[in-house]
């Protein structure tokens, strides 16, 4: 029976030989910056089709836009020569490139090419671009595009014919098509989609730290370092040879991958961040983002009807403790959020909002004293009040989530024990996104013949009947007027049915001539986080806090909101 | 004589095959279609949570995707192309099908054909020296640590071995490095914690198997006629018994390869990072992006048929007592 050990033993001294003999194959690595990532790949590299983030980061490494954002949020010009000139009217804004910007085949980038990508690409019909409401205002009842035009090479203006101070910031991300290669496919929409060089990223010539390599789809994406890059060649910038973005099937190997040296760099899970903080080869740092997740309370036709009462809404949000979520949820990566704006943005003002679910405005005795005024509640034998419908009978909701976040999950929950603290029954519907917004949120008026939208007018109401959804968003920082979607009368994006007079008008005012005075739009911003946050027509509960790990031989991160701003100088020690 | 009838029943079982795999075709096709949810849903849900209206942009999208017209011209138009040769295009990827799965399945196939083989091969060896060593010490630990490897999920298996073997002990990368020469020693070393992740279960049950089909024969009497004519143990055992046993763990070793060819290997593939098929078929059901999900059924489809035809052969060969009608 010898023969049969020796046979068995066999697969394993090889695997054990291949063991030593690969090592030495495994460990070249230096220069090359590995990124590790969980979730879907990238979508495309053909980025004006592009509806997912990840798309626009992988795009992102081989083209800049017009200017960055340091951690102060203060502009870093990029692509830009100068900072955009605004007209005093606030009608006209002139763009001056730099001059030094070039196509891979050695032709300068104009403003001819900024301008036909506008005009040609983003505002057709064939294209039909995903995001052309940030290029379109409202004229007389009219939905008309922005007017861009070429002044020279490296000048084009951009004209509206209202007023909206914060359009600056929209023109700030924006990026062109070579002309020269975009008008071959002009037209054809299947062609456009299926473009060798738009895929493959072959035009990028000197307009990001790296060039495009190779994508392996579900795999990684692997940008070089592009030696032309007009950033960084007269200072040899950026420094790594190769920039990966490794995909992970799950957020344990990917953090696994971190803490044994194979990746550079990866965001870390709340209740790891104690552990990798305490790794000698790995520095965590946290910072905040604009990251919010909220309730958003169903005021239309098939929600509870005491949704649609301020108090109620007030009386719920004073019974869920933001502090529990951040502590116990989120270990402390996170902050409580009052309003639609964050505390990092420089428009949050704190004094003027209305903390609910902190302090004395997390206080269930008074939730339920508020139900019970409200016609909401009922006595007990015991003297506590129990919320009720109006006709006395027990309180159900229904709160909806999306599937595949275990935050969200355990937000849900507590929610749930929180009201049941009130009387109230909370039943808690997980469902995957997709299905989530087309059952849920999008909505249309019964027996009308129209297309599902997320907000069809008042008399609106989903395929599915709900009270509560649990779900996150991302504030704008520094151009917050652009949430008017989610909370005014006729927002694109008010799939909850909320309506108020004042706060439809302080963003108008906030999108207004008026709002052109800096100190001034501050004012309306401080008055609008009042009126929303008193309003509470959801309950914003949290801001996020990430945490981000990186081997402690990367040199030159400046830690912060916008970290990832000067990652071309990032190096090896 | 034998070579006629085979032939021909291969030729039968081929025309069945088409006809199977158009039928599972045509369902899946209908399935991914007709439910309640548009392959273009996870697009415009990317674009909703932007903060944009997507009402302006669904005709336009849904038309991109191609499902904006009825179901049955969309299916002809899909077989149309299909007999072209093309697959459509993946719009998860951004790449035509048939591309994708030509960059992809290399990399499902040597996980799985090396894993069946570390199954089958140490799985039947170890089977066999256990039934042979009936109630030994050896025998009593192949069977435990063969209970033990049946109930392992391989999810966490495979996450254990990255623990230790990787992030502790740092003999292996912590994920699969796709840059790595296909036929090098570094690609099997690369490989081996998947293997053993993929390979376990299998093996556990193959060790099941052999041991008790082992058993089964060795009681019979044609053994102890063998034996009383004075043949070498290792005839016996080898020749005559094993060979007997071989016949119900070639269909469970078929069968097993059909099932992760299905699926098994997508959880290994997911926690080693290995961009494979599964990993593919997994993505492209939760992005409805149907033209992958519906090649990468109807290959599953084409290797279980295939599958089942080479047992059914390798049958007529083990035992040639077999004949098919």
């Amino acid at each position: 029976m010898k023969k049969f050990e020796t046979f068995v033993a066999l697969p394993l001294i090889l695997a054990i030989l291949a063991t030593g003999c690969a090592n030495s194959e495994v460990e070249q690595a230096e220069g090359i910056f590995i990124e590790g990532q969980s979730g879907a790949d990238a979508e495309t590299l053909n980025w004006i089709l592009a509806a997912d983030a990840t798309s626009s980061s992988y795009v992102g490494h081989t083209m800049d836009r017009l200017v960055t954002y340091d951690n102060e949020l203060n502009i870093v010009l990029h692509c830009l020569a100068r900072d955009i000139e605004t007209s005093a009217d606030g009608l006209v804004y002139t763009i001056t490139i730099r001059d030094d910007l070039k196509w891979s085949n050695g032709s300068p980038v104009t403003a001819e090419d900024y301008v036909y990508t506008l005009k040609n690409l983003m505002f057709s019909d064939w294209l039909n671009y995903n995001y052309k409401g940030d290029w379109q205002e409202e004229v007389d009842g009219d939905t008309i595009f922005v007017t861009p035009e070429a002044i020279n090479d490296t000048t084009f203006t951009i004209t509206r014919q209202t007023v909206y101070p914060e359009f600056v910031y929209t023109i700030y991300d924006l990026m062109p098509y070579p002309k020269h290669i975009a008008t071959k496919y002009e037209g054809d929409i299947e062609a456009f989609t299926q473009a060798p060089e738009f895929n493959n990223l072959t035009y990028t010539g000197n307009l990001g730290p790296y060039r495009f390599e190779e994508w392996t789809r579900n795999d990684k994406y692997v940008v070089e370092r592009n030696p032309e890059y007009y950033l960084g060649k007269d200072i040899g910038a950026p420094y790594f040879d190769k920039y990966i973005v490794k995909l992970f099937g799950t957020s344990a190997t990917r953090q696994a991958a971190l803490e044994a040296g194979d990746i550079t760099y990866t965001g870390i899970e709340p209740e790891q961040a104690r552990k990798f903080r305490n790794l000698e080869h790995v520095k965590v740092y946290t910072i905040p983002s604009g990251a919010c997740t909220l309730l958003a309370y169903n005021q239309r036709a098939n929600g509870w009807d005491g949704l649609k009462k301020k108090p109620v809404r007030q009386a719920l949000s004073m019974a869920i403790s933001k502090e529990t979520i951040c502590q116990s949820i989120l270990l402390g990566f996170a902050e409580p959020a009052f309003s639609f704006i964050p505390a990092s943005s420089p428009w949050y003002d704190g004094e003027n909002v209305v903390k609910y679910g902190v302090g004395s405005l997390y206080d269930k005795q008074k939730a339920a004293e508020l139900l019970y005024q409200e016609g909401y509640g009922a006595i007990k034998g015991d003297e506590t009040i129990k919320a009720t419908n109006e006709d006395g009978s027990p309180l159900k909701l229904t709160l909806a989530t999306s599937t595949g976040s275990q935050v969200s999950e355990d937000m849900a929950f507590q929610i749930k024990h929180e009201l049941s603290d009130l009387g109230i029954e909370v039943e808690i519907k997980l469902i995957p996104w997709a299905t989530l917004l087309r059952q849920y949120v999008m909505n249309t008026v019964p027996d009308a013949n129209q297309q599902p939208a997320f907000n069809n007018g008042p008399e609106a109401a989903s395929e599915k009947p709900w009270d509560l959804i649990l779900m996150g968003f991302t504030s704008d920082l520094l151009a917050p007027s652009g949430s008017d979607v989610f909370y005014t009368t006729e927002g694109g994006l008010n799939f909850f049915g909320y309506s108020s007079a004042e706060v439809d008008k302080l963003f108008s005012r906030a999108r207004s001539k008026e709002a052109l005075d800096k100190g001034m739009r501050q004012q309306i911003y401080a008055e609008l986080s009042h009126a929303i946050s008193e309003e509470q027509p959801v309950d914003f509960l949290i801001f996020s806090r990430v945490n981000s790990g990186f081997q402690k031989n990367v040199m030159g991160i400046e830690p912060g909101i916008s970290m990832g701003y000067n990652y071309y100088l990032w190096h090896f020690e | 004589m034998k070579k006629s009838w085979l032939r021909d029943y291969i030729i039968k079982r081929l025309f069945y095959s088409v006809i199977i795999a158009w039928g599972i075709l045509t369902i899946t096709f209908v399935l991914v279609r007709a439910g309640p949810t548009s392959p273009a849903d996870k697009y415009l849900a990317n674009i909703a949570a932007s903060g944009q209206d997507v009402s302006q942009v669904i005709a336009s999208v849904e038309a991109r995707y191609g499902v904006d017209k009825p179901i049955l011209e969309q299916y002809a138009d899909y077989m149309v192309n299909l007999f072209h040769g093309n697959w459509g295009w993946s719009f998860s990827t951004s790449m035509p099908v048939t591309e994708l799965i030509k960059s992809h399945w290399i990399y499902s196939f040597q996980l799985i054909l090396l894993s069946s083989l570390f199954a089958a091969i140490l799985g039947i060896l170890i089977g066999i020296y256990s039934a042979v060593k009936q109630y030994t010490k050896t025998d009593y630990i192949a069977t435990f640590l063969s209970f033990i490897g049946i109930s392992i999920p391989n999810f966490w298996l495979g996450v254990m071995l990255i623990l230790v073997f990787s992030v502790k002990l740092g003999l292996f990368k912590t994920y699969y490095d796709t840059t790595l020469p296909l036929f090098s020693l570094a690609n099997l070393h690369a490989l081996i914690l998947p293997i053993i992740t993929l390979g376990t279960g299998m093996l556990a049950g193959y060790v099941r198997y052999t041991r008790s089909a082992m058993l089964d024969n060795l009681r019979k009497g044609f053994v102890t006629t063998a034996r009383a004519k004075g043949l070498p143990e290792r005839t016996v055992i080898g020749k005559h018994v094993f060979r007997n046993a071989l016949l119900p763990l070639v269909t469970i070793i078929m069968f097993d390869l059909g099932s992760i060819v299905f699926g098994g290997a997508y959880l290994t593939e997911i926690v080693f990072g290995i961009p494979g098929l599964g990993q593919i078929s997994f993505n492209a059901i939760f992005a409805n992006d149907y033209p992958v999900v519906i090649a990468v059924t109807l290959i599953g489809t084409l290797l279980v048929l295939l599958v089942n035809l080479v047992t059914d052969i390798t049958y007529t060969y083990l035992d040639p007592r077999i004949r098919y009608d």
